[in-house]
């Protein structure tokens, strides 16, 4: 008898794949997003294309606050009509594990407006590198809405060594010799900004005169610092404006006019 | 004299034999503590945050309450670069042993933990020097699970086998990095950080 139910009891059990995990970094993706960036850009593009004014949101560090988050796209979801696109900053994860990953994108996912995601340090621990080219794509990737171009970088240089180039100058190399794509206004996102612990400040200097060679760059943005900031890193007129992480329950939210720009700081 | 003579070689000849009894005490005990090394069961297991399966082997003692287990776990290649290879170090506790029929026994409860690492050099036991102090304060290779499950035994023909038993378990378990990442999230839900697995134990000894 036990001879027989046995191999019910490994279909039964087998069906339960849910809670069939090989180790916390298997990488062995069990939902169905994969290159979300790629995914979402061509959408940000269309919606953003005939519009005189564009509404974005930067938010970042949901790690270990799912429950925030999922407030945060129950929030958003209220006001789709307003907002355009939303940069998430990084840091999806806490220990760059493969569950941690799929718990956020999962409600991310539940988002109504296309969002493009950051890679944070955190989300490259152990293989979370890995897991987050599988399911965002390049970690260096630009967009254009309307006329802005949005050059997004991975900037955690401290958790590489040389071999990776971070930030990846020949990256922007490409991007500012791009002559195939229409813009006329930059803005550079980043997960940790200049002058942070995980920014490879020997080149800071270098890399914001580099980056000022994009058309009109407008500010920058960045995660990383689990607090609102909004400073003029090199007294050159660039703002760094960085958000806090969401479990203190707030977003900036930005506009772009054709000729200037706003922000408000929201709580939810 | 000739008695006195006798006398002592008799007494030396009950020495010597006293010496060998010892001497044989001594080396059976010797034997006996070795052999208590041999493992007694290998394992296999499906899952379990170990490795997509792990092979192993191990002892059980304290009238067969307890079982340490030693295995060696496969993860393949997903979204790494390569597979890697794990070992896990296996502490289980059976309370309870019910008698069902002849052969056949049910193990209600098995719980305890276990201790996994990965071979694998993108991994820390301790954060790399380039950090700054106390930058990440956890390790990435070791982890530690706390697991509780239930076993069937059935006595296998000693003649006809050479195993003595094959018991059919099954257990659920959680990790230290899932528990921290529950901690204040009501949305995380026991299907999202409990890890099933199932296995058998093949009884040698």
């Amino acid at each position: 008898m036990f001879k027989q139910a046995l191999p019910l009891c490994l279909c039964i059990l087998l069906s339960a794949c849910d809670l069939i995990d090989y180790h916390p970094y298997d990488g062995r993706l069990t939902i169905s997003e994969r290159n979300i960036n790629e995914q979402n850009i061509p959408l940000i593009e269309a919606a953003t294309k005939d519009k005189d004014t564009i509404r974005f949101v930067l938010m970042g560090d949901t790690q270990r606050s799912y429950d925030e988050t999922n407030d945060f796209v129950k929030h958003i979801n209220r006001k789709k009509d307003s907002i355009d696109f939303i940069i998430h900053g990084g840091d999806y994860t806490e220990f760059g594990m493969k569950k941690e990953y799929e718990w956020a994108v999962d409600i991310l996912s539940k988002l109504d407006i296309p969002y493009v995601g950051l890679i944070g340090n955190h989300d490259i621990i152990g293989n979370g590198d890995q897991v987050y080219e599988k399911l965002f794509g390049n970690e260096n990737f630009s967009f254009i809405a309307r006329d802005v171009k949005f050059v997004c970088l991975n900037t955690n240089a401290i958790e590489y060594d040389y071999s990776h180039p971070v930030p990846d100058f020949g990256f922007l190399k490409e991007e500012l010799e791009d002559s195939t794509r229409q813009y006329s206004r930059t803005v550079v996102a980043m997960h940790a900004r200049p002058g942070s612990d995980q920014f490879d400040n020997n080149i800071k200097d270098v890399f914001q005169l580099y980056i000022r060679q994009f058309p009109s760059l407008m500010f920058c943005l960045n995660a990383h610092n689990h607090q609102l900031q909004m400073d003029d890193l090199f007294d050159d007129g660039i703002i760094y404006y960085g958000c806090s992480n969401i479990a203190k329950r707030n977003y900036i939210l930005f506009t772009l006019t054709p000729d200037s720009y706003t922000y408000e700081v929201i709580d939810f | 004299m000739t008695l006195f003579l006798l006398l002592i070689g008799t007494l030396q000849a009950q020495e010597s034999s006293e010496d060998e009894a010892r001497y044989t005490k001594r080396v059976e005990k010797y034997i006996s503590r070795w052999e208590k090394l041999i493992p007694r069961y290998s394992k296999i297991q499906y899952a379990g945050s170990m490795g997509l399966i792990s092979l192993g082997t191990g002892w059980n003692y304290y009238r067969n309450h307890w079982e340490t287990d030693v295995l060696l776990g496969l993860v393949p290649r997903y979204s790494d670069r390569h597979a890697m290879v794990t070992m896990t170090l296996k502490q289980n506790y059976y309370p309870w042993n019910i008698p069902l029929s002849d052969k056949l026994s049910f193990e209600p409860l098995a719980c305890g933990f276990y201790i996994n690492t990965l071979f694998d050099r993108d991994f820390w036991g301790r954060q790399p020097d380039k950090y700054p102090k106390g930058y990440y304060w956890f390790s990435t290779r070791i982890r530690t699970h706390i697991f509780a499950g239930e076993r069937f035994t059935l006595k296998l023909n000693e003649n006809k086998s050479w195993h003595k038993s094959i018991s059919f378990f099954y257990e659920l378990s959680t990790c230290d990095l899932y528990l921290i990442n529950k901690i204040g999230n009501k949305s995380l839900k026991p299907k999202d950080y409990m890890s099933l697995s199932f296995g058998l134990k093949l009884q040698i000894l």
